[in-house]
């Protein structure tokens, strides 16, 4: 009676908090995959137990109930589960496999133990201590509790979206694969060959007779239904929800939706002001190159070793700001590779060419013609200050115009003054830096760069300088 | 100003407004504008340091980016250091610049710009005359800086032999604010003074 109650209270929770299974429930198109290579379209009532589904499946599969189990998501479902308790969506893939001769022995001694409950009951948020986990009391906590992820997912949602954990072999792919024991933390899935299992797949079989196949986790979108077995999504594992109620360290409010920061102290943030911080240092080009992570940042606490190593999470931006990060990203890869940016006004395409090779030319963007040094059109000899390019007099035009003005009265150029005027190249990397006030001690202002100068000297930053014109 | 910002600067504000420092009159922090993209600090000078006794108003500006952007910090009191300007009062502290972190308040700012008013670092100086100074003449930094902090931040320590080079000075036309940095700049040195004011 007391168990009666308290599964009607698990399911009035189930439809409070997660409305969308209550759309679920009228019914469920889902394929199921044999072993031998058969797939089958069935719709099923996700009241239905597992033992109901068996004896639906097994005549299609010319095999008789007890010989097949069912494997979905790295666990093979007991007779006594309800459909809708394993986390199934439209479309998804059950994989039904004719049971071995090996496996029957096991067979009867096993109950329904803790081990066969589908992976979503199962797993617990990984960001739990053991400790926090006997306080959560409440079935409120309980189902917070529960293992949640968020995944980028690129097509057809393109946002980041709640993700759905699966597992499949990680020598044959094949989605009838069993695991040994539950992933306990994000290396575990993240890393490959952390986690062993049985494949079921004929092929595995035969290859592995020990039967321990390492398993391979990915994800997909919760969101849209299934797009078949190669329908996956990148998953977002510093964005948690907020189990804990930390203030994000930026806005100080406790939001429902957080990122955590991989450093030590796991610093952090509310989505919205990590998309602000993302923005800022954006803006200021504050972003590191790193060889193998790529153009990502660190914890904004400042934190050492702290790195964001999955830069999908940079998708959190909109997609004029997520364009933004790319190309900024890809201008500072062709740099620090010793490549050019092509300086026509809406051009900036990047050019890897040789180190001695002064003559440049845009091949596959513009097509202009321009000198490695000073940046301007191509030109023989020594490089100066001015503009070498005077446009060709036109010779039947209505009304004469002064090159020399002409020259002057150019948009780009007023900029290009402006920015020879109130800046100097830092002696290094020749980025434009404006001096706003202080000494004269400069540091590069690009993370990649980071060289002492000294503004009147434009060199090296030296105790010569400090003793004779710190101050100017 | 972005809606973060503001809500942080208001925490902050109010954490200093409750902290034990403020309970000792150490450190204070009060509105310029409503919008709260101004505020204005003070700190009392630390004991056993020249600047004690008196108190040091700061321009503080919050940028729109706070708190991914450091605030922008200056001394609006006249002030002897050789970590600050003694012309604009810009403030030369690694934490104001490169070394900001997101984790850091308004509260942590104006600690940090006690404890340099404790102990200067020469090695990274704003002001260079100041800096010199201090490391070739201590003695006479020390003189200086408290005379600074009695004309300017309200300090008790008088300086009768500096207040009658200055009165020298001023009697030959000279503001009294470009006299006591000249003869602060030569180590009170009134011919050296006289001469840097007439060149």
């Amino acid at each position: 009676m007391l168990l009666d109650y308290s599964l009607c209270l698990i399911q009035v929770i189930f439809e409070v908090f997660l409305p969308s299974k209550i759309k679920m429930s009228t019914s469920l198109n889902v394929f199921i995959k044999s072993n031998t290579g058969n797939t089958l379209s069935i719709e099923l009532d996700p009241k239905w137990d597992v033992r109901r589904l068996k004896e639906n499946v097994a005549p299609k599969l010319g095999l008789s109930p007890v010989d097949v189990k069912i494997i979905f998501s790295g666990k093979e479902l007991m007779d006594s589960i309800v459909i809708e308790e394993c986390d199934l969506g439209q479309q998804s893939i059950l994989h039904a496999v004719k049971i071995r001769h090996v496996d029957k022995q096991h067979l009867r001694d096993r109950t329904d133990s803790e081990g066969s409950r589908p992976m979503n009951e199962t797993l617990v948020d990984w960001q739990l201590s053991a400790i926090d986990r006997k306080h959560l009391n409440t079935e409120e906590d309980r189902e917070r509790e529960k293992a949640q992820f968020f995944v980028y997912c690129s097509s057809p949602c393109k946002t980041m979206k709640p993700g759905k954990l699966r597992v499949r072999c990680a020598s044959c792919r094949s989605g009838a694969f069993t695991v040994k024991c539950d992933p306990e933390c994000w290396d575990d899935v993240l890393h490959m060959n952390k986690i062993r299992g049985t494949c079921e797949n004929a092929i595995c079989v035969e290859s592995h007779k020990d039967g321990s196949q390492f398993a391979e986790f990915f994800f997909k979108c919760a969101e849209h239904p299934s797009q078949g077995e190669n329908d996956q999504a990148v998953p977002l594992d510093l964005v948690k929800s907020n189990i804990k109620d930390v203030p994000c360290l930026a806005c100080t409010e406790v939001k429902n939706l957080v990122l955590v920061f991989p450093c030590k102290e796991g610093h952090v943030t509310c989505l919205e002001c990590f998309q602000i911080y993302c923005l800022t240092r954006l803006r200021d080009r504050q972003f590191s190159s790193h060889p193998e992570l790529g153009y990502t940042l660190p914890c904004p606490a400042g934190c050492a070793d702290s790195l964001i190593k999955e830069i999908h999470h940079f998708h959190l931006l909109t997609d004029e700001q997520y364009a933004m990060y790319q190309r900024f990203g890809t201008e500072e890869y062709v740099l620090q590779a010793g490549g050019v940016l092509c300086p026509q006004p809406g051009c900036g395409m990047g050019i890897l060419a040789p180190e001695d090779c002064r003559r440049i030319q845009c091949l596959s963007g513009c097509e202009f013609v321009f000198c490695r040094v000073c940046r301007q059109g191509y030109h023989l000899g020594e490089c100066s200050d001015q503009d070498m390019d005077t446009s060709e007099e036109p010779v039947n035009c209505q009304y004469k115009v002064d090159p020399v003005h002409a020259n002057q009265a150019r948009w780009d150029e007023a900029n290009k003054i402006t920015i020879r005027i109130t800046t100097k190249p830092c002696p290094k990397c020749r980025t434009p830096t404006e001096r706003s006030g202080g000494c004269m001690h400069m540091v590069c202002s690009r993370p990649q760069c980071g060289f002492h100068w000294c503004w009147i000297c434009q060199t090296e930053w030296t105790r010569d300088c400090m003793g004779n014109h710190w101050f100017g | 100003m972005a809606n973060i910002a503001a809500q942080r600067i208001k925490r902050e504000f109010k954490e200093v407004i409750k902290s034990e420092e403020v309970a000792k009159c150490a450190i204070k922090v009060e509105l310029v504008s409503d919008s709260y993209t101004e505020l204005k600090g003070e700190i009392a000078g630390p004991p056993d340091t020249p600047y004690e006794g008196g108190n040091f108003v700061l321009e503080i500006k919050v940028p729109e980016t706070y708190p991914f952007n450091p605030p922008k910090v200056r001394f609006l009191t006249k002030i002897w250091h050789p970590n600050i300007s003694s012309v604009t009062g810009a403030i030369c502290l690694d934490i104001l610049k490169d070394q900001w972190a997101a984790a850091m308040t308004l509260r942590t700012v104006l600690l940090s710009l006690q404890a340099l008013l404790s102990a200067a670092e020469p090695d990274d100086p704003q002001d260079a005359v100041v800096a010199k100074q201090y490391k070739d003449a201590p003695d006479m930094f020390r003189l200086t800086a408290r005379y600074w902090t009695a004309a300017y931040a309200g300090g008790p320590y008088s300086n009768p032999d500096f207040d009658s080079k200055i009165r020298r000075l001023t009697d030959m036309g000279i503001e009294s604010h470009d006299a006591r940095v000249a003869l602060s700049s030569f180590n009170w040195d009134l011919e050296r003074a006289t001469e840097q004011l007439f060149s």
